[in-house]
């Protein structure tokens, strides 16, 4: 695994990588050369898989990171190959005429999180949503409890109760501990803490 | 060994207690609209409602469910048809297809994808037809009660006849419904599908403001 590393360093910008597992290590590539990566990885090493493309939002950095699972069948390892890329603006190189089945990968990847894939076939296609026309549903800014409220309605009179607080109002005493523990000390260390 | 009492302590102990008349059985409750095992002699009914009753009689008892599982409760409805919990012995079966059911069976949450199949289903079926809900999802969204894709009540949609509390109800709880059910029809209680021609307008209002794409005729026979 190491060598695919150092083999991988001459074809493409690896900003970094790590063994996770014995047979499973992590390289993250500049997002320039992802294509060049995977193209190698494919051709010139026994990496022919293409096992999982998934996705990561990094809000807080204004990034997604997009990971390519690559499996070696013969030598039982994968690589996940990651690369960090802006929120918006940025069209992503397809991996369909390496791995056809990346399509529905990144068909889903656009309609959940609004990344687009140059050149890929069903790119625009929806995949599970049926006439959705609000942003994308699976970006962190994306406020579900909002757009529900805004769209379906509810049955008035919706209350909860939290289960601690209503121990606490029938047993008349200001904490509880789970059966099985010690109760009398953690009763009494809970109350200690409430006064 | 001295805790054990002797046969003659016991029968002192029955013998002083106090004197406790035999509770005779409750007579059960006579079904008017169903004179087997009936104790009494029945009373005439009026004029014109003989047939109904009968027909009401026919209709609760042969209830087949519309065989479209939605959401996780449709996970129950097969131990529920098969040796164990056994509706058939209610009459109940599954049928493959809309036109020749009249029950349909709302497993739990629904996605809009499915509340507009859900729709065209509960369209075709033959009239008279009910809705029998399952779980907290159908009542108040449930688990699902923030989530993006799933309404949040049923009843606006289609009209509920009896409704199924849990998460998910246990078989048990679901025959219970249906058995509910099964009374509501025999006293002509269970007319959601009347109440859905009464009001087709704010129900299709209410179909078309969550389905925005309605790709299908405004009312699918």
């Amino acid at each position: 695994m190491k060598s695919v590393v150092e083999g991988l360093r001459q074809h493409a910008r690896v900003l970094g990588d790590r063994e996770q597992r014995a047979d499973l290590h992590l390289v993250e590539v500049e997002f320039g050369s992802l294509r060049a990566a995977l193209e190698w990885l494919k051709n010139e090493t026994g990496h022919v898989q293409l096992t999982l493309l998934s996705i990561v939002d990094w809000l807080e950095d204004g990034e997604f990171e997009l990971s390519y699972l690559v499996t070696d069948p013969e030598a039982h390892a994968t690589l996940i190959v990651g690369t960090r890329i802006p929120r918006d603006g940025v069209a992503v190189p397809t991996v369909w005429d390496l791995w056809p089945q990346a399509v529905t990968y990144e068909q889903e990847i656009t309609e959940m999180f609004g990344v687009s894939f140059d050149d890929s076939p069903r790119s625009g296609v929806p995949f599970i949503l049926e006439s959705w026309s609000a942003a994308p549903p699976m970006r962190r800014d994306f406020d579900t409890l909002a757009y529900s409220r805004e769209h379906y309605e509810d049955l008035p009179g919706r209350s909860s109760i939290d289960a601690r607080t209503r121990v606490g109002q029938e047993t008349g005493e200001k904490g509880y501990t789970l059966a099985g523990g010690d109760a009398q000390a953690g009763d009494a260390g809970r109350s200690e803490e409430h006064e | 060994m001295s805790d054990e009492k002797h046969i003659t302590e016991i029968e002192d102990d029955l013998a002083a207690r106090p004197y406790e008349p035999a509770v005779s059985p409750p007579t059960p409750p006579v079904d008017p609209y169903c004179y087997l095992g009936a104790t009494e002699m029945p009373e005439p009914l009026p004029d014109g409602e003989a047939m109904s009753t009968f027909k009401n009689w026919c209709r609760a008892n042969s209830l087949w469910i519309m065989a479209y599982g939605t959401g996780c409760g449709a996970i129950e409805l097969r131990p529920l048809l098969t040796s164990r919990f056994d509706v058939t012995r209610f009459g109940m079966a599954p049928r493959p297809t809309p036109r020749q059911s009249n029950v349909l069976v709302i497993g739990g949450y629904l996605s809009l994808k499915t509340l507009k199949r859900v729709i065209r289903a509960y369209e075709q079926m033959p009239e008279p037809k009910w809705v029998v809900a399952l779980g907290s999802c159908t009542i108040n969204g449930g688990m699902y009660w923030d989530s993006y894709y799933t309404i949040n009540r049923l009843d606006l949609y289609l009209p509920v006849d009896v409704y199924v509390s849990g998460c998910m109800p246990r078989p048990e709880a679901v025959i219970a419904g249906f058995q509910r059910l099964m009374e509501k029809i025999k006293a002509e209680e269970a007319n959601g599908w009347n109440e859905y021609r009464k009001n087709i307008e704010r129900y299709k209002a209410n179909q078309k403001r969550v389905i925005t794409d309605w790709d299908m005729p405004d009312y699918n026979w």
